[in-house]
């Protein structure tokens, strides 16, 4: 005779409205007030999957002109970011306002760079040289952790650090960008920056999610002998039905 | 919210980061130079032999980028990137040889710092007369800023 069990929770849960969130980045507009060198501006928008997760689609523009003694340097082009963010608080704790977790992105960048003018001194005199404008796409991936906080109703504000690792640069390696649109400083493999967002959040549907249980209150369900009691009351105080066949 | 994340953190903490970012220096720390690095061989053992005194200039250049200098190795030799040859006068010893370089030059990117330099691809390197240099071997035929050997004289 075989015997198989299966065991039924009744589980305490919480109302968690999913969302769809438009966020616009500030921090580019404000840079460029003080740097009119560099003009960035991005918004995104995610769609709540489930009480953690997210899909999100981030796109922006870019203008960026460099000079110094020896060069100039001038990119302009736009962006797209994809990926998921991932909520890690607790749904009794993000009650669907709060967010903090960590974001992971594929992005594509598109751009035309160009260097109107550099000069090379060396033994022979002062070479001056220039290179002519070109189109290029970039890829790269990006991880973000950060923060949001809905301070007024469906209104949220917050900040994600982003770290990206360049995988295709698509210049070669001789004439790697200087900067180019989503990612930053091109000559490294590896670049960061740090966002502002004001973040309009608009509810299309209500879950409920479930609460786990902490982990004090598991051992509290089990007995002097270690072992999982399944006729036992569980931590919550609500009755666990154990059903044989 | 306050209880997982301090709210003073939550302030201070993109602002030290963004300090951080805005921080980094600007400054380049990168060579620079593209140098051919030729190295020195005794003919006879086929081993590295620094000359007691070499002496290096460009032809048609009255600057002169060794001057009777001793226990050079390697000797770095800069190309012009306007022109695809250069000829050096080189006096090994006391011994006065000339060397050409034919090659192609491409602008390369070193860093934001620092900007652009110029990458030689060598073609041929040959001594023009054969009075102390009795060979000459293309080791590595890219000159770059990096510290890697282009050539061997052998003499």
């Amino acid at each position: 005779m075989t015997w198989s069990l299966i065991q039924v929770h009744a589980q305490d849960t919480i109302p968690i409205p999913l969302k769809i969130k438009v966020g616009l980045e500030v921090s580019g507009p404000a840079i460029y007030y003080s740097d009119k060198n560099i003009f960035n501006e991005e918004g995104y928008i995610s769609v709540d999957l489930d009480e953690k997760r997210s899909v999100v689609l981030a796109a922006g523009y870019l203008n960026f002109k460099y000079s110094q003694y020896n060069y100039t340097y001038l990119n302009h082009g736009s962006f797209v970011r994809m990926g998921m963010d991932f909520n890690i608080l607790k749904p009794d704790k993000s009650k669907g306002i709060y967010w903090a977790g960590i974001g992971l992105r594929y992005g594509l960048s598109r751009f035309n760079s160009e260097t109107p003018s550099f000069e090379k001194d060396n033994y022979w005199g002062t070479v001056s040289s220039s290179i002519a404008q070109k189109t290029n796409w970039a890829h790269f991936a990006e991880l973000t952790p950060g923060v949001r906080a809905e301070i007024f109703n469906h209104f949220s504000i917050g900040w994600s650090i982003s770290v990206r690792m360049l995988l295709y640069s698509g210049t070669g390696k001789d004439l790697r960008p200087v900067y180019f649109p989503g990612f930053g400083n091109g000559t490294k493999t590896f670049s960061a920056g740090i966002g502002y967002y004001l973040v309009w959040n608009i509810p299309y549907k209500k879950i409920n999610a479930i609460l786990k249980k902490e982990a004090k209150e598991d051992n509290e369900d089990t007995n002097p002998n270690g072992t999982n009691d399944t006729n036992s009351t569980s931590g919550n105080g609500q009755q666990d039905n154990s059903i044989r066949h | 919210m306050r209880k997982f994340i301090p709210g003073s953190l939550l302030i201070l903490l993109p602002g030290i980061l963004l300090c951080l970012l805005s921080c980094t220096q600007g400054s380049c720390f990168e060579e620079t130079e593209c140098y051919v690095k030729a190295s020195f061989y005794d003919n006879v053992t086929k081993t590295l032999h620094a000359p007691d005194s070499l002496t290096l200039y460009g032809l048609n250049n009255d600057s002169l980028i060794y001057n009777s200098t001793s226990g050079v190795q390697p000797a770095l030799i800069p190309l012009n990137a306007s022109t695809d040859n250069c000829t050096f006068v080189i006096m090994l010893n006391g011994i006065t040889d000339t060397i050409e370089f034919r090659y192609n030059s491409s602008p390369h990117l070193i860093s934001k710092e620092c900007g652009y330099t110029f990458y030689h691809y060598l073609d041929t390197v040959f001594p023009i007369k054969h009075h102390a240099i009795k060979d000459i071997f293309i080791s590595n035929y890219t000159v770059t800023n990096l510290n890697v050997e282009n050539i061997r004289i052998f003499y």
